[in-house]
């Protein structure tokens, strides 16, 4: 009888657990909807194309948010995927040297690293050498944190290709560079893309790493690579802090398109494979 | 004259011996037949000769190997395995990749052909060479994966004939395709020997004797008995070979 | 043999191990100013003296205080649910749903920590104050935990519910990989002997006992480090309170607000290098412990 009592408890344990896991993303979506959707159809458009309106009065639009995210995504993916990529084929090619194993930990490790960490780092060796935020900073930022996601992906996918290609590859009497670049790259391309839209989706929606790095700009689009710029998350965070019940709906709004850019992303990604990692 | 020249070739995994002091001399332009039960060292034999067995990290080699009187381990290693060509037990055509391109690829990275007319006879010429041309004339652009089972296998020789080697491993060639693809290859072999080595490894002995004319029996890491085909299979002289040959032994 | 290919790679990937340990170098040297000044009492003195041209005096223990406390209510929360969770989807879920759940909790996972920070902030903590705090205070105020008014309901438990919501998912993917590799014999073993699913349950997650160790210690890392959504919603006030309704600091998001007009001061960007490099340390040391028992119980 007691059995039968702990065994309905139990069940009924676990499925409440399954569902306070799961509520909480429901009640966001809901959320940023509902108090994001009237925000995008006032605006509609030039919600997307105008600037923040002031303090108070009106909404205006996320013009230069959005176009700051797109360039530091782009300019962080330049800076960080060739080294990660490298990196993720180095410690899949010598998994059992000392190197390998010790770049492999420390890709981990660097994966859960506090992300704030690294604007405060960028922030102190290139923000205050020259003496303002810039695009550039914000990227570097961004490219630190998105490496160890690229480069673990990008080992797990060569690390999954059966033995025997790589041993016909090399009994062609091809050298290690072409075997991994043309061949082994080649059949890993699917992991290897994984990462990198993984990594992509992960820096677009970072915040803390921009905090003293990229300084945000609402009012001006694009000044060039040694100016500040702005980003969509960062704009959300400056403007929740904010006083003023225009700004909130503009950062609901901010929100929205934030959410539906990150889906967009990593929902095809997600579709496509068994497991991710972020 | 000899191509292959094993001497006394030792390989360890860790601290396991699994090839102990085998030497070998296998004549120019025969089918040359490794033969034995499953874990008997002749797989890794055959890795060794065109030192594939280097990818494993855990193996280490004694003794040598002469490819035509030379050391393959004083030869650079690209140079070896341009020279001996690979088949293995599972088809292993570069699924991503067309048939064409699998088949040129070597070629083309070893800048073995001048001009992409040269490399388009080569291809032509491996895939007749390994009887697949017929079937897939029309299709070169079509993904490898599209193949059966049979032609990766074929495809897998012709990739490995398009470098023009001297000699050709084949590990398990048929073990993991379908009777009529298997003789297909087997005929294949008959007719490609008479050009180049073929150092072949089979746990079959029937398939020894069907395709080669010199046959090696290994039992655990040593090497018992080796001579021409149809004496050693109409007179073994070592009572293990014996049994082998009459199925008394896995 | 000379590799030349290792040799051309080694330089690119050495540049991870450069960015890290100059990041440390970079922490350290920043910090050394305030360590100077007042030796280890930036770590174990609750002060924020910050005078433009005076005496200036910090002192970040109650930042340290309030990531510890809420990194462990966020943890006592997602625990529980991601044991739960692991344990529903793996073994009571139908093929089908199994996959929605599992997608669910990935979106969750790497969904951008901002949009938490805003539905934290404007939604999860009005219904915290209104519906779990204010009944609590106004019944059970004598408990030192809960004794603190929630007037704004910015609060430690703010932060820490918002923290579970967020690790949770990720705790719960640790531990379901470990929960479904248990091996078929050892599961059908365990049914054999003729125990209930909750016997049976409690008998495999005991067996996979190192994965959630590994799964905590990985999901503190991440609660103690995570920046915006909790600087939105714990209050940001130098706070050092038993009560889960006090509103407080941590160390990231004393970060995130103070950097910005640190560098009026003489010393205060020092001492936020301190905190970050306490972070950086505390981190570091969850991060590694998780590895490795992760590790050590894989290869068992």
């Amino acid at each position: 009888m007691l059995r039968k009592i702990k065994e309905k408890l139990f069940l009924l344990g676990i499925t409440i657990a399954t569902v306070l896991t799961i509520l909480p993303l429901f009640h966001i979506i809901l959320s940023v909807i509902l108090n994001g959707l009237p925000v995008l159809l006032e605006r509609g458009l030039a919600f997307l194309t105008d600037t923040v309106a002031p303090p108070g009065d009106g909404l205006g639009g996320i013009g230069p948010a959005i176009v700051g995210t797109f360039v530091l995504t782009f300019l962080a993916s330049l800076m960080g995927l060739p080294i990660a990529i490298l990196t993720g084929i180095f410690s899949a090619e010598y998994p059992n040297s000392l190197i390998g194993r010790a770049t492999k930990t420390l890709l981990m490790i660097m994966m859960e690293f506090p992300t704030i960490l690294v604007g405060l780092f960028v922030m102190d060796i290139m923000v205050i050498p020259m003496g303002r935020y810039s695009a550039v900073a914000g990227a570097l930022a961004l490219a630190i944190v998105m490496m160890p996601y690229v480069a673990v992906y990008t080992e797990q996918a060569l690390r999954e290709i059966p033995r025997i290609y790589r041993e016909g590859a090399f009994a062609l009497g091809l050298s290690r560079a072409i075997v991994v670049f043309r061949i082994l790259m080649g059949m890993a391309r699917k992991g290897i893309l994984t990462g990198v839209l993984i990594g992509i989706a992960k820096v677009a929606g970072e915040t803390a790493p921009l905090l003293f790095t990229a300084g945000g700009s609402y009012r001006v689009y694009f000044a060039g690579l040694d100016r500040p710029i702005g980003a969509i998350p960062l704009l959300i965070y400056d403007l929740v802090q904010q006083p003023y019940e225009n700004y909130h709906q503009i950062a609901w709004g901010a929100s929205l398109v934030l959410m539906l850019i990150f889906l967009a992303i990593f929902l095809p990604i997600r579709l496509s494979i068994k497991e991710v990692k972020m | 004259m000899i191509a292959v020249e094993t001497v006394n070739l030792r390989v360890w995994y860790d601290n396991k011996e699994v090839l102990k002091g085998v030497s070998l001399k296998i004549p120019e332009n025969v089918c040359f037949a490794i033969m034995g039960p499953s874990g008997c060292g002749k797989s890794t034999f055959l890795r060794t000769l065109n030192r594939i067995i280097e990818l494993n990290e855990n193996a280490r080699v004694e003794g040598d190997v002469l490819l035509f009187g030379k050391s393959v381990f004083k030869m650079d290693v690209v140079e070896v395995r341009r020279q001996i060509g690979m088949v293995f037990q599972i088809p292993n055509p570069f699924p991503h990749m067309s048939i064409y391109d699998n088949v040129a690829l070597g070629v083309k990275f070893n800048r073995l052909a001048r001009s992409k007319r040269e490399l388009d006879e080569i291809v032509e010429w491996a895939l007749k060479k390994s009887a697949l041309w017929d079937e897939v004339k029309d299709r070169l652009k079509e993904r490898a994966s599209s193949l059966s089972g049979g032609q990766m296998q074929r495809l897998c020789i012709a990739r490995a004939l398009a470098m023009k080697p001297k000699v050709l491993l084949m590990d398990e060639p048929t073990a993991n395709l379908d009777p009529v693809s298997a003789n297909k290859i087997e005929e294949l072999i008959d007719e490609l020997k008479r050009e180049l080595t073929i150092v072949i490894v089979t746990h079959s002995p029937a398939q020894a004797s069907r395709v080669s004319d010199y046959v090696a029996f290994l039992y655990m890491g040593e090497l018992i008995e080796v001579g021409r085909t149809e004496e050693v299979f109409e007179n073994p002289k070592n009572e293990l070979t014996e049994r082998y040959l009459t199925g008394r032994m896995g | 043999m000379k590799d030349r290919f290792k040799i051309f790679l080694l330089p690119v990937s050495s540049i991870v191990f450069g960015i890290f340990l100059l990041m440390l170098t970079v922490f350290l040297i920043a910090s050394l100013p305030i360590f100077e000044k007042e030796g280890l009492s930036i770590y174990t003195t609750n002060v924020w003296k910050a005078v433009e041209g005076g005496e200036e005096f910090y002192g970040v223990l109650s930042a340290i205080y309030g990531s510890v406390y809420t990194s462990v209510v966020a943890l006592i929360i997602a625990l529980p649910l991601s044991i739960g969770f692991a344990v529903f989807v793996i073994d009571y879920v139908p093929a089908k749903f199994k996959e929605i759940l599992i997608i669910l909790t990935d979106i969750m996972a790497g969904l951008p920590t901002i949009l938490y920070g805003i539905w934290g902030a404007f939604v999860l903590v009005p219904i915290l104050r209104d519906y779990v705090m204010k009944p609590l205070y106004d019944h059970l105020s004598f408990v030192p935990l809960f004794s603190y008014p929630p007037t704004t309901g910015y609060s430690y438990l703010s932060a820490g519910v918002l923290l579970a919501i967020m690790v949770t998912p990720f705790a719960s993917a640790i531990i379901r990989e470990a929960y479904r590799m248990i091996p078929r014999v050892y599961r059908e073993g365990v049914y054999a002997l003729g125990l209930t699913r909750y016997e049976a349950t409690k008998v495999l997650v005991g067996y996979i006992k190192p994965a959630i160790v590994a799964g905590t210690l990985l999901a503190f890392g991440r609660a103690v480090g995570e920046t915006v959504a909790v600087s939105l919603v714990v209050g940001n006030t130098f706070n050092i309170h038993p009560s889960l309704f006090a509103p407080g600091y941590t160390i990231s998001s004393l970060i995130a607000n103070q950097f910005g007009n640190a560098f009026i001061y003489r010393y205060m960007p020092s001492a936020l290098f301190a905190s970050g490099l306490a972070l950086f340390v505390i981190g570091l040391i969850v991060n590694v412990l998780g590895l490795m028992v992760l590790r050590r119980w894989r290869y068992a």
